[in-house]
């Protein structure tokens, strides 16, 4: 139904004063986590040049850590920030300056915001009445998307008298009986306990088959990123970092900062020396040459590598135990593990470097705790291919065009 | 430990009680004046001074004399004194309420210097009294006409603005903006987000601001009796000071049975809503 375009999108906040007001509660709190974001002569920037063509029924997800601009960059897209530059359309009309309830958008909130003083019915009923909806329709419309999220024995009750899950459940369903073409959801699922968490992410995906809309969805939760999204986009201090699909982003991540931000545990890195041989790229790192795989070598020479110091890094899954005399054998000492039940998480320190490895312990014989006693040497190695390598200086990555 | 925990609680116990009786007879002394009025009221006028704290007896039982005098004294009729009572208040708390939380909600939201200038103005008005404005503002009041029950409430807007203004502003900042939000992009405009959106929400403001405001514009006696023309309108508090004869005789059982009169809509009122006036006054002081 609609296509979201973001073209040079900019937010700035003409100084930190301003943005303070901006915000109530929750988010006065942020101006003071935005220290690292670009200070120019207009003001604080809080979105820098931001560029996104969101296709027709997609979901996009931005994912970032608190005070990375995604928000602001929703509550753009939703109308209720102005934008300092750049161009919005949705559906191939500019939006810059059309007010919220022109945008033809629906919103769901952290807070999940329902109108205290009304039921859930009323509360979901309320977008229609205002568009001068038909009674009969509106009544149709509220009880199928009552049904849709399993809340139609609530009706009557007031929010108040609902649980957090419930609540939230309420707020979708009055983003959803307008058909909106774009909903937009801003951490809906933060309030929420684990349990109910995991649940209501399983629903948000089966809602998302059923109704046609274009989502753009916002999370500081890599896991949530992860499952939902059809593209994620990695922002950090008003910075898009990559945009691409969950495979992408995790095989493939453009930087450090995308390779630390998703995935875990995070991604375990090390700094080391590539070397061009004749046999081949070799990597010298924690005392144990490396030898790349031809694969990786043949990307390494696309990219122009002949020596350069890099940071390397192998996610924790990727990482087996081995004997301390194989070969690419790296030995350390187990600072702290933690059993999870499925998989042991071994904190290690190997030449002054932390490494985290998860340990399957499904084929595991013997007590667990006395295997990975504190202290103790540990070794393990790692297939040459599971290896990212960022260029130091600049934490790009080097293989990724 | 095991023993000194016994004593502990037997005197704290012992405070709860001393408290109890300390706080018995600080509100036997508060409703005592009010008591008064009421036995009074039924006692002839020369047994009030007299026998002021009895109650009535055989002898001094006056029955509904003292009510029927009250409010036929003079050449001015009680109940329209009565009604000119409940207009003004009714205007005037109306007035206060739908202009006052309006302009709250606007400094509360918006964000500029001027907001704040103005409600630094409202809160200095609390400050100062009335009796240094009064003068200058009954003639202002009698140039604007604002000197007729239908206008007098424009005068007890400004008076009551400012409290009015500092309670539903605290309240509004406890209003988390994302409904406001939400209420925009489900199609409110401003004016459609405060009368279906915020104003609802207000509801324990708008009585506790309520109660407080008629409490005062009816027990109010200075600003009409100075404002208004008295020979044409009178409210019940000016009546009652009208009950005094013109050599300076009072009949005080009559008077005792108006003020009675006075009283009672406000008491009844109040005890009607009382369990909105602490919820409001609650709500209102978490956040200021």
């Amino acid at each position: 139904m609609a296509e979201v375009s973001l073209k040079h999108i900019t937010k700035i906040y003409p100084n930190i004063e301003k943005t303070k007001k901006h915000h109530f509660g929750k988010k006065a709190a942020e101006p003071e986590k935005k220290s690292n974001l670009k200070v120019t002569d207009e003001g604080v920037v809080a979105v820098e040049d931001f560029n996104l063509d969101i296709a027709d029924r997609e979901f996009v997800v931005l994912v970032g850590p608190s005070g990375c601009g995604k928000s602001t960059t929703l509550r753009m897209i939703a109308g209720l920030e102005s934008i300092s530059g750049g161009e919005l359309t949705i559906d191939g009309k500019v939006m810059n300056e059309v007010a919220p309830k022109d945008r033809d958008i629906a919103m769901v909130f952290q807070s999940y915001a329902l109108y205290p003083h009304m039921t859930v019915y009323d509360n979901m009923a309320f977008p229609l009445k205002l568009r001068k909806v038909p009674e009969d329709q509106i009544d149709q419309k509220v009880r199928q998307a009552a049904e849709t999220l399993g809340i139609t024995q609530y009706l009557d009750r007031k929010p108040k008298a609902l649980s957090g899950g419930q609540r939230q459940r309420v707020a979708i369903g009055r983003a959803i009986v307008r058909d909106p073409k774009v909903l937009l959801m801003d951490e809906p699922l933060s309030n929420l306990d684990a349990k109910l968490r995991n649940q209501m992410r399983a629903e948000i995906i089966k809602l998302r088959k059923r109704i046609n809309a274009t989502f753009v969805y916002v999370t500081h939760d890599q896991t949530e990123a992860m499952t939902l999204g059809d593209r994620i986009v990695i922002m950090k201090d008003g910075v898009v970092q990559q945009v691409g699909t969950p495979q992408e982003v995790f095989n493939e991540p453009a930087n450090l900062f995308v390779a630390g931000f998703i995935g875990v545990p995070q991604m375990n890195f090390f700094d080391g020396h590539l070397e061009k041989t004749a046999s081949g790229y070799v990597l010298d790192a924690l005392d144990t040459k490396i030898a790349i795989s031809p694969e990786t070598g043949k990307a390494l020479e696309a990219a122009g590598v002949t020596s350069l110091d890099v940071t390397a890094g192998v996610r924790p899954e990727q990482i087996q135990l081995a004997n301390a005399d194989e070969p690419g054998a790296m030995s350390g000492t187990i600072d702290v593990s933690e059993l999870m039940g499925s998989t042991v998480h071994v904190h290690a320190s190997v030449e002054g470097y932390d490494f985290v490895l998860v340990i399957p312990t499904i084929d595991f014989d013997g007590a667990l705790g006395r295997s990975f006693a504190d202290g103790a040497p540990i070794s393990f190695k790692f297939e040459p291919n599971a290896v990212h390598f960022f260029d130091k200086a600049s934490g790009k990555n080097i293989i990724k065009p | 430990m095991a023993n000194q925990q016994p004593q502990t609680l037997a005197s704290e116990a012992r405070h709860k009680k001393i408290l109890t009786i300390v706080f018995t007879i600080i509100c036997v002394i508060w409703v005592l004046p009010v008591v008064c009025v009421a036995i009074n009221s039924f006692k002839l006028n020369t047994f009030v001074k007299t026998e002021t704290f009895a109650l009535p007896t055989e002898e001094s039982f006056a029955g509904w004399s003292n009510f029927i005098t009250g409010m036929t004294f003079g050449n001015y009729p009680f109940w329209s004194a009565f009604g000119y009572s409940a207009l003004i208040t009714v205007l005037s708390t109306a007035l206060i309420l739908v202009c006052c939380s309006m302009a709250a909600w606007y400094i509360a939201r918006v964000d500029s210097k001027f907001c704040k200038v103005i409600y630094t103005l409202c809160i200095f008005s609390m400050v100062v009294p009335f009796q240094m404005v009064m003068f200058t503002l009954s003639k202002t009041a009698d140039t604007l006409k604002l000197n007729t029950p239908w206008t007098i409430p424009i005068v007890y807007l400004g008076f009551g603005a400012g409290l009015a203004i500092f309670m539903f502003v605290g309240f509004v900042k406890s209003i988390p903006l994302e409904i406001e939000e939400a209420a925009a992009i489900d199609g409110c405009g401003p004016v459609r987000t405060f009368f279906l959106v915020v104003l609802p929400m207000l509801k324990p403001t708008l009585i506790s601001v309520g109660i407080l405001e008629i409490m005062w514009v009816w027990n109010d006696y200075l600003l009409p009796y100075l404002v208004l023309d008295i020979n044409q309108y009178r409210t019940i508090p000016i009546q009652i000071q009208y009950l005094k004869g013109s050599y300076g005789t009072v009949d005080l059982g009559a008077t005792m049975a108006i003020i009675l009169m006075a009283i009672i809509p406000v008491i009844v009122f109040y005890l009607s809503c009382q369990k909105y006036i602490i919820k409001g006054v609650a709500a209102g002081a978490v956040k200021g």
